[in-house]
């Protein structure tokens, strides 16, 4: 991790697909579209991967040609809608364009309620080594009431079948915090979850975002929330749990057994660059945002007319790049390297954010904040001149707030 | 009288809010040619946006108007528009007194109101000539025969020749003109005699300096005249006298009974209070127009920056006001709560909403009122007597003997079927009723002697929401009176915030206590601890709420690399943060100052 401008590529790609909307979804997925449409998708998909190598996709963004990658995530919807043959379309391109390094990870999403044996070893052949289930709960009454399409006992077969098909690297998705949930529920989630022994476990308090029907079952009383006590009280116990079970935790809501972080999710938190591609996704290259639209007519058809779909890209500013810096960093438990952010920035942390220095002591004094001298927070080695600063355990509850003072 | 005296008219417009004052001086000046269409704003003689909008007119504008009359003469109607606010009073009773006659605007769907009836008493104060029209006729629900009936009742003045008018579709407004030119009296006074005018309204003007608007009781007045102010004791000489056309047209000289503008090189508004009279330094009067007096605020307010704005912006905007609105009182004060910050002065409620909201939005100030309070007479266990606008400098109970609070007179007009309702209010707001008039057989005047306390704490918008804005109030200063009242103390986490602590009724001190302990709790957000919220007499803690810690404020998932999503969130974050005020370890959000003083109708 010393060595902060990495030339390596992170690739996003969103597949908007899904058998069924969830009740919590807030992300850009459409369900029921039929293979004809999925297949103009990908051909659009192949078209923006292209004109990006070549330095079509919009005036300010760099061509990518010939750039080394080490992360791929298909993610969704539900990726595993796709066939092998479509998704090994995509592939083919993304290795026609770019060089993938050796250990290149290449994550996909995928859906307990949608793969058979054959199409799992028809990903793995196309080098795809790494699955993230959405197992969400192993409580069906639970998966009921999120919207989910499959149950426990096929999320079980699900992570058998990877197994078989070769996956050494699995990741499986969970959610707490479900109205009508119990610490009870979350724990034996907990524990039947850790019995399948996966690489990775992600744990994610349900966001209950504006317009969604869970959102509207809570306003309208049907679904009662839990409090925030309750939330905080299985966020912590699921971290004990973890940590007994041997996954440490890296990031606010990702735990893994040792070397297998997610290598793709850590460049979102670290300002490497990662290309996004397909509807609604996001990028962050040679120091420049961008994003496409959340229409995936619109993408489609723009594509097919030879148009960029990038609609919005903005140059970071140093101050920009600085402040996410900060409040991307301090997602991970190891937090952020102060004095490698005066290198990078060329200021002293201590100068750029005088103003809030305060504030931060204050957080320090009450325990949420730890500022450390010379060690790495356990992981990696100890660098002499190294400066971190992490969020507690505690600190996470409230990252937002702490985060806020550098935006 | 001169010859040219004959054929001037001097006359005001009254009416109740609403009732289409405005409107008619607007077709007033179209149908006499003084302003094109073309050039009409809705609403001409309303010049400030703020009183546009609110549909209100504050600040006096007068007008010259030329009408050719049926009887082939020309004559000169000085239009002199009056403040429709209870708070203005006495800058309408000075209009009043420029005049000869005044037209009175009644709504033919609504009646007459407590508040015209109040400037009718004025006007009949000055004796003049009432005028009454008619408005609105051409509403489906107008009333017009009940009306009059109803003037006549009330106000004991022949209404039944009275113009029926809209003035907003422009309907019968010549017979408006003839009626003032046959019933107004044209204005006496001796053009020989000594230099009388008197000041009706004032107002700074970057070029000029302050511009006097004056009626000339006697003699006349010209350019190189010096002169005298005759309670202010002030000299100037004039530089410029005029009329308005409208827009201001000088002219060599202003003769007995006209009605223009005067300039004399003055710096401040105060320098020619409104209610003065002007002679000439070399040839002085030898007493004065009746009626000056130095109005005195009745309200007052802590006006603070906000934790963004600058105290030097804030004190710079006042004094800006200031030199504008002789009314307007301010000098410097500290909270401990907030800062560096001013005591301001004003005649009424309103008038201190008119000038907090020109603040933040002509200046563009942030600012923080604090609650307004009247003046108490407090006296001393040594027998000296404090007059106390400011809860925080209430002497501690052992040094005062006993205080006294303002008590007002207040008239409330309604509808009979609120009459319940509003004794109610009456009762809950210690008000005593001196009697209850039937006006007609479905409005009621109740009069009532009330603290002004209660006035200006929420009655206003009790009323009007309790009477579907129906009901009117208008209200004047009567006597202070021994009173049982105590300063109630708000505590946060502990530790007095100043800035909220408002002297109260002993009766009324749970209750409040309460409501702005429930208040606060709405509008302070969780913090990282408990923050108990108290409401305190000296030690006595009265009412108690809690804000309850917060345990999350996480972003559990932060998709694909959207990171200007999540910054979106933090920057929303960080605005709101933004407008809170730090007091100790507990950050208060501003609107919190105001949240306290609103009035709750669930309540």
């Amino acid at each position: 991790m010393g060595v902060f401008v990495s030339d390596h590529l992170g690739i996003y790609i969103h597949i908007p697909f899904c058998v069924q909307k969830c009740r919590y979804c807030d992300f850009t997925s459409y369900a029921g579209k039929n293979e004809e449409f999925k297949n103009r998708y990908i051909k659009a998909l192949l078209k923006q991967i292209n004109q990006a190598a070549t330095g079509r996709s919009a005036a300010s963004l760099p061509a990518l040609e010939g750039r080394i990658v080490d992360s791929v995530f298909f993610g969704g919807g539900t990726p595993s809608l796709l066939s092998p043959d479509q998704l090994g379309l995509v592939m083919a391109e993304l290795r026609t364009h770019f060089v993938f390094t050796e250990d290149c990870e290449i994550t996909m999403e995928a859906n307990p309620g949608t793969v058979t044996l054959e199409i799992l070893r028809g990903y793995r052949e196309l080098g795809i080594n790494r699955l993230s289930f959405g197992v969400q709960s192993m409580e069906d009454e639970i998966l009921k009431t999120l919207g989910r399409i499959h149950d426990s006992a096929e999320a079980v077969r699900s992570v058998k079948l990877a197994r078989d098909a070769g996956f050494d690297n699995l990741n499986l998705d969970l959610m707490f915090g479900i109205p009508g949930q119990t610490s009870e529920q979350w724990t034996s989630t907990l524990q039947k979850i850790t019995a399948l022994s996966p690489e990775h476990i992600s744990f994610y308090s349900l966001q209950v975002e504006e317009g969604t029907p869970i959102y509207n079952d809570i306003k309208f009383g049907t679904l009662e929330p839990l409090t925030d006590e309750e939330d905080r009280a299985m966020y912590h116990a699921g971290l004990e749990y973890l940590r007994e079970q041997g996954y440490h935790q890296y990031e606010i809501s990702n735990g893994a057994k040792p070397g297998k972080e997610c290598r793709h999710n850590v460049k979102y938190w670290t300002l490497e660059d990662y290309a996004g591609f397909g509807v609604s996704a996001h990028g962050f290259v040679d120091g420049i945002r961008y994003c496409q639209g959340d229409d995936v007519t619109e993408y489609i058809e723009t594509l097919e007319r030879d148009e960029s779909p990038v609609i919005w890209a903005h140059k970071n500013e140093p101050e920009d790049s600085a402040s996410e810096f900060m409040f991307t960093g301090l997602r991970l438990v190891r937090g952020v390297d102060l004095t490698e952010f005066e290198e990078r920035f060329g200021i002293s942390f201590e100068s750029m954010y005088k103003e809030i220095l305060e504030e931060l002591e204050e957080f320090r004094c009450q325990g949420f904040l730890v500022i450390e001298e010379g060690s790495t927070n356990g992981e990696g080695t100890a660098e002499g001149g190294c400066r971190r600063m992490y969020l507690t355990e505690r600190g996470m509850d409230i990252s937002n707030r702490i985060m806020a003072l550098f935006v | 009288m001169s010859s040219y005296q004959k054929y001037i008219r001097n006359f005001s417009i009254i009416a109740h809010i609403d009732h289409g004052k405005s409107t008619l001086a607007d077709r007033l000046l179209e149908t006499t040619g003084c302003v094109s269409t073309r050039d009409m704003k809705e609403q001409f003689l309303d010049n400030m946006d703020l009183e546009r909008e609110r549909g209100i007119t504050i600040k006096l504008q007068t007008t010259r108007l030329v009408y050719k009359a049926k009887d082939g003469n020309e004559y000169i109607l000085n239009l002199i528009d009056t403040p429709g606010h209870v708070d203005f009073n006495y800058e309408v009773s000075r209009s009043l007194a420029a005049c000869e006659g005044a037209v009175l605007v009644v709504d033919s769907t609504q009646g007459v109101e407590a508040q015209t009836l109040a400037n009718v008493y004025l006007a009949l104060d000055e004796d003049l000539e009432i005028v009454p029209v008619i408005n609105k006729i051409d509403l489906l629900s107008a009333r017009p025969e009940e009306v009059k009936d109803e003037i006549e009742e009330l106000i004991g003045i022949d209404a039944q020749d009275a113009p029926l008018i809209s003035a907003k579709n422009g309907i019968n407004i010549e017979d408006v003109l003839e009626a003032i030119v046959q019933k107004v009296p044209a204005p006496t006074g001796d053009p020989d005699g000594k230099l009388k005018a008197l000041i009706f309204d004032s107002y700074y003007d970057n070029y000029k300096g302050v511009v006097i608007y004056a009626r000339i009781v006697d003699g006349s007045i010209k350019k190189g005249d010096t002169i005298l102010m005759m309670n202010t004791k002030k000299k100037y000489e004039v530089t410029e006298v005029g009329v308005n056309a409208p827009g201001q047209v000088p002219c060599a000289e202003l003769g007995t009974g006209m009605v223009g503008y005067i300039c004399a090189s003055i710096k401040q508004v105060s320098d020619a209070r409104v209610g003065d009279t002007i002679t000439l330094a070399n040839d002085p009067a030898e007493e004065a127009l009746p009626g000056y007096k130095k109005v005195q605020p009745m309200v007052y307010c802590g006006i603070y920056p906000s934790s963004d704005e600058k105290y030097e912006n804030v004190k710079d905007a006042l004094e800006k006001l200031q030199v504008n609105d002789a009314a307007f009182l301010f000098e410097p004060e500290t909270s401990t709560a907030l800062g560096f910050g001013f005591r301001c002065g004003f005649l009424g409620l309103l008038h201190m909403e008119i000038i907090v909201e020109r603040l933040e939005r002509e200046f563009d100030l942030g600012i923080i009122t604090t609650s307004p309070s009247v003046i108490y007479r407090v006296v001393l266990t040594d027998g000296t007597v404090k007059m106390i606008q400011n809860p925080s400098n209430l002497p501690t109970p052992q040094e005062i003997s006993y205080i006294e609070e303002p008590m007002v007179k207040a008239d409330i007009m309604l509808p009979n079927e609120y009459v319940g309702s509003i004794m109610e209010l009456c009762q809950d707001r210690r008000g005593k009723m001196t009697h209850m008039e039937y006006i007609t057989e479905t409005r009621v005047l109740l009069h009532y002697e009330m603290p002004l306390n209660e006035v200006i704490y929420d009655f206003f918008d009790a009323l009007k929401s309790k009477t579907r804005g129906y009901g009117s109030l208008d209200y004047e200063f009567l006597r202070y009176e021994k009173s049982n009242v105590v300063k109630m103390d708000v505590l946060l986490n502990k530790s007095l915030v100043d800035a909220f602590s408002m002297i109260v009724h002993e009766s009324k001190a749970a209750q409040r206590g309460r409501f702005v302990c429930e208040k606060l709790k709405e509008v302070i957000p969780m913090h990282q601890f408990e923050v108990p919220i108290q409401a305190a007499i000296g030690q006595k803690v009265i009412a108690r709420e809690t804000v309850r810690a917060y345990r999350k404020d996480v972003l559990a998932k932060c998709y694909g690399g959207d990171i200007s999503r999540k910054r979106k969130l933090l920057e929303k974050q960080k605005e709101g943060k933004k407008r809170m005020r730090q007091f100790g370890t507990v950050e208060v959000p501003q609107e919190a100052f105001t949240a306290v003083l609103k009035y709750d109708d669930n309540k």
